[in-house]
């Protein structure tokens, strides 16, 4: 949590900083379409410091019209989750396409963004099984832990995201970005006498059809053409 | 549109909060492995119901068991790690008095399927009895208990009776 207020205060004090070029008289200022790619800094940190988890995000937009962009990622998971009475590993890679809105009034030649989105994401997958507890309420006869390593493979789910977030340009063309996301599943294949209780790309499932997600981006924008804006006179 | 942006956005980050929450406990009344449901009835009259006095029921090699007094109904767990449990079930044997007790062992045959719950409960054990000899009564010159019969072979759950015993 630490980790997401200080990013999340780095993204905010960039945009504070970048309000604060100077003001013009109606001047033209081009506005730049381009492609955005860029991948999930948190996925990577993550792979790092949690032994059980190897992730990796390539995040992408590209700029249709002034506010609208298409927006998706694509990633690989590999979790191993430990509950008290379960452990299972869940392999699998997503796709998410979708959208973004931009609401944010850039001034000037800024390009920065707060924008919510939508997405549509599948994701295929496979699960071992580890090890499972029995649960029996007595325990007379003690805790029966037995270790299956039952492999389910052929799994898929869809969910809906919504999202929202800032991306904010840190230096030339480098973007900084944070989104958080409100999954909601649309199908879910689950295995036989077992239940997909992680998805790639949309987390932990929960008993009702919810989820949520965040990514923290590290993106390069590829300037491909430019439109003309004309701003007026601000004091 | 700016207000569904902003709306969408504190959502969000309040959903993102409360993702961070730790995971639920297994939930009490849910349907777990189930206990053996065995019924008391009188041997001289097997439609009537007969109730137990300081009834002992005790895996012979543990030193603790169950006592039951005043019951004609009574729930025995079964082992979830093996395709057989032996129990005895000893008359007088819950009281202080170890000279009046009568022990007559039950063996239960029974093949088990580990099902899952969930992910607080993980998986429980479904016990079904055998076809052929599906409880023996150890037979030692001086039983209290008359007759076993199996109502429900399958033991699902803890909402019907699943054995018989007659005294």
């Amino acid at each position: 949590m630490l980790r997401f207020i200080f990013s999340l205060s780095l993204v905010c004090i960039s945009l504070l900083g970048n309000a604060q070029t100077k003001d013009t008289a109606k001047v033209m200022y081009p506005e730049r379409y381009g492609l955005r790619v860029g991948v999930d800094l948190h996925k990577i940190a993550r792979s790092f410091y949690e032994k059980d988890y190897r992730g990796f995000e390539v995040v992408g937009d590209y700029r249709l019209s002034k506010r609208f962009y298409l927006a998706g990622e694509i990633g690989n998971e590999d979790k191993t989750v430990d509950d008290d009475r379960l452990n299972f590993t869940t392999k699998g890679t997503y796709f998410k396409v979708g959208f973004d809105y931009n609401s944010f009034e850039n001034w000037l030649d800024m390009e920065n963004m707060i924008y919510a989105g939508m997405r549509y994401g599948v994701s295929s997958f496979s699960q071992t099984l580890n090890s499972y507890t029995i649960y029996d309420p007595t325990n007379y006869y003690g805790e029966n832990t037995i270790i299956s390593g039952a492999e389910f493979d052929g799994l898929n789910a869809s969910w809906l995201e919504v999202v929202g977030g800032i991306k904010a340009e840190l230096f030339n063309n480098l973007y900084m970005g944070f989104s958080v996301r409100l999954n909601y599943l649309v199908s879910n294949k689950k295995p036989d006498n077992f239940d997909n209780l992680f998805i790639p790309g949309y987390n932990r499932t929960y008993d009702g059809k919810f989820g949520a997600g965040f990514n923290y981006s590290l993106s390069y924008f590829i300037p491909i053409y430019k439109k003309n804006k004309t701003t007026t006179e601000k004091k | 549109m700016k207000k569904i942006v902003f709306i969408t956005l504190s959502l969000l980050l309040a959903v993102s909060f409360w993702n961070c929450e730790k995971d639920d406990i297994c939930a009490e009344g849910t349907p777990v492995t189930p206990r053996l449901i065995i019924e008391f009835y009188d041997a001289a009259n097997p439609t009537v119901l007969k109730s137990v006095t300081n009834l002992g029921v005790i895996e012979p090699t543990f030193t603790e068991g169950f006592g039951f007094t005043g019951v004609n109904k009574i729930q025995v767990p079964l082992r979830t790690t093996a395709d057989i449990t032996t129990l005895n079930f000893i008359q007088n044997g819950s009281d202080t008095d170890t000279a009046n007790d009568n022990i007559d062992a039950i063996t239960f045959n029974y093949e088990r399927i580990n099902e899952y719950v969930s992910r607080a409960c993980g998986y429980k054990t479904l016990f079904y009895l055998n076809d052929i000899n599906p409880i023996e009564l150890t037979a030692d010159g001086n039983n209290w208990i008359q007759n076993i019969e199996v109502i429900q072979p399958n033991i699902e759950t803890e909402n019907e009776v699943h054995v018989k015993i007659y005294f």
